[in-house]
């Protein structure tokens, strides 16, 4: 492998990792408020990606133009997985993942049914134009991309550290009745948190779209990636997802760069398997079962 | 209880005999096969465990089955008593790693394992046929009809049936049950859970690997995305929660309602949407029928 080919495959787990860290921050918003993993979290993703791609393909304007709706067009499930998700035994996590899988094949098949099995991909003449870094090309969608993820990431994490609302809903996340007793309204916090989660994964999906096909079936592996994300990094870490997210993102690369393009998908079960073993305790340290 | 169960068996056993359609043969044939890896997955389920990845012993036991049966002269039958012991052998890892894992992370790491042995089955072109997967696998049925292939998944239901009566009365259900209910208390009380747990998985993952034989026999053809596919994990979940996890015929009736409403209502009239009924069924359960259908049928005590 020459060092050209190398250098390109680094950028491009890089500018994959970053936007892994940005899929699972809102799952991870999900699973803290609530203690429920969204296995329908893809789907999420790939609708935004399918309101996103139908807007452009109406209009014709610039794709980013859309990211507003995107996201805005997400809220409504955002609310209804609130509601859903709020009235589940114990053991939550488990039960969760009961209901998400029965949820992620409904919103597979409502998919398959309204947008056919097609691969869609946005395309901008503004997104294809290529960058040179040095020995490196790099399409300026992939530099926007990365550049969006990472400033969305940023703001998530000044809003969560920062502002009253954010300090609130971490305070409802590391611990539901202090917070509660403390006079937050933990109910709305999790509404508001489901409603960002929703609305940063219908963004996310649009910006997917721009560089990879989306087809119905393509939510299950996202949300196998941000499941991964959250275990390495932890909930609510941003650095951690940023770094378990490049770490990823650089793996599946190099695998790809020295075998072929249909090992990745391998990387993602393994690194499944391995953050699973790493924390065997569980997705929320310090909380039992 | 028995001569029921013998009227029920004989009622079952006529349909080949008075020349029922070889469509209807195939389709009641492949129920009763989903009804016996329900059933499995829920004899795993008993013991407290839950698996989102019943697709890794169902697509071994479907691959190791047809690969022989295709480069040897053995035949089909002798052929399916291998997958299930190749099934029961990969779930080998699993029953271990459930000495680390619980609940919630088990489950994943049972979906990663699936997807792991899905992506080597799709790339291993020289053993496996690659993406296309394999076709041409010989039939259990010698003449070409449905007969044989009926009575075998029908032999297969009673025999993943029988095994789960048979642990259930035993020591052994017992130490299922305990470790189910509170692992830890059982551990106190002197029960070593691993060696029970893997006991389970083993069990489960040879009645569905033998579940995966047959389907290979049957249809005729395999391909890694669906044998080792997310939604033939998801299949025997659904329909064993479905029809309800507490009784014993409960993943039998949900797979017969199931499959029957998803083949013979669905397929016909919206091709595109065959799936529907097993994301609603799933999505029922989780929310308002924790018993699944049988509980329906149960006297509701409710508290005063």
């Amino acid at each position: 492998m020459s060092l050209a080919t190398f250098a390109q495959a680094l950028v491009a787990g890089a500018v994959n990792g970053c936007f892994y860290a940005l899929l699972a921050s809102s799952f991870g918003l999900i699973l803290g408020i609530s203690r429920a993993l969204n296995l329908a979290h893809g789907e999420f993703v790939v609708l935004g990606a399918y309101v996103g791609y139908g807007l452009w393909a109406l209009t014709g304007l610039d794709p980013l133009l859309f990211l507003p709706f995107a996201a805005i067009a997400l809220l409504p499930l955002g609310l209804l997985w609130a509601r859903m998700l709020a009235g589940l035994r114990e053991p939550v996590e488990l039960q969760s993942l009961v209901l998400t899988f029965g949820l992620s094949l409904l919103l597979q098949n409502l998919m398959l049914g309204f947008f056919r099995a097609d691969y869609r991909l946005l395309i901008a003449p503004a997104l294809e134009r290529s960058v040179a870094l040095g020995p490196v090309h790099v399409h300026w969608g992939r530099i926007l991309l990365a550049g969006i993820s990472l400033a969305a990431l940023l703001s998530l994490h000044l809003f969560l550290t920062r502002t009253r609302p954010g300090r609130a809903i971490l305070a409802t996340s590391l611990n539901r009745e202090a917070a509660a007793l403390m006079g937050i309204n933990v109910d709305r916090m999790t509404s508001l948190t489901f409603l960002m989660a929703a609305g940063l994964a219908g963004a996310a999906g649009l910006l997917f779209a721009t560089v990879h096909y989306v087809h119905p079936a393509a939510g299950m592996e996202l949300t196998l990636l941000a499941i991964i994300l959250v275990l390495l990094g932890g909930v609510g870490r941003l650095l951690g997802l940023l770094l378990g997210g490049l770490a990823l993102g650089l793996t599946e690369a190099l695998t790809v760069a020295l075998t072929a393009p249909r090992w990745r998908e391998l990387v993602v079960a393994l690194f499944l398997l391995g953050a699973l073993l790493a924390r065997p305790r569980g997705l929320i340290p310090g909380r039992s079962q | 209880m028995i001569p029921t169960a013998a009227l029920i068996l004989f009622a079952l056993a006529l349909p080949p005999v008075i020349a029922f359609h070889p469509y209807y043969l195939y389709l009641f044939g492949t129920a009763f096969l989903w009804a016996s890896v329900a059933s499995a997955w829920n004899l795993l389920e008993t013991a407290g465990q839950i698996s989102f990845g019943h697709a890794a012993f169902f697509g071994a036991g479907a691959y190791a089955s047809s690969l022989v049966a295709l480069r040897t002269n053995l035949s089909p039958q002798l052929a399916l008593l291998l997958g299930a012991l190749v099934g029961g052998v990969t779930a080998v890892p699993l029953g271990l790693a459930s000495h680390v894992l619980r609940s919630a992370s088990l489950a994943l790491a049972t979906f990663a394992y699936a997807e792991a042995l899905r992506v080597i089955a799709r790339n291993w072109d020289g053993l496996t046929g690659g993406g296309a997967g394999l076709i041409g696998i010989p039939p259990v049925d010698s003449a070409g009809g449905r007969a044989e292939g009926y009575y075998l998944s029908l032999l297969l239901l009673v025999t993943a049936l029988a095994v789960g009566r048979a642990v259930e009365r035993s020591r052994l259900g017992l130490a299922f049950a305990a470790i189910r209910e509170r692992e830890d208390r059982a551990q106190a009380l002197g029960l070593a859970p691993t060696p029970v747990k893997l006991t389970a998985f083993v069990l489960s993952g040879g009645l569905t690997g033998l579940g995966g034989a047959l389907y290979a026999h049957t249809v005729g053809s395999i391909q890694p995305d669906l044998v080792f596919g997310p939604s033939f994990s998801l299949l025997p979940l659904i329909m064993a929660t479905f029809g309800g996890i507490r009784a014993p015929l409960g993943p039998t009736l949900g797979a017969l309602v199931l499959h029957l409403t998803s083949q013979l209502v669905l397929h016909p009239l919206l091709p595109r949407l065959h799936q529907l009924p097993y994301a609603l069924a799933l999505i029922a359960v989780a929310l308002a029928l924790p018993k699944g259908l049988v509980g329906l049928f149960m006297t509701r005590r409710r508290p005063a």
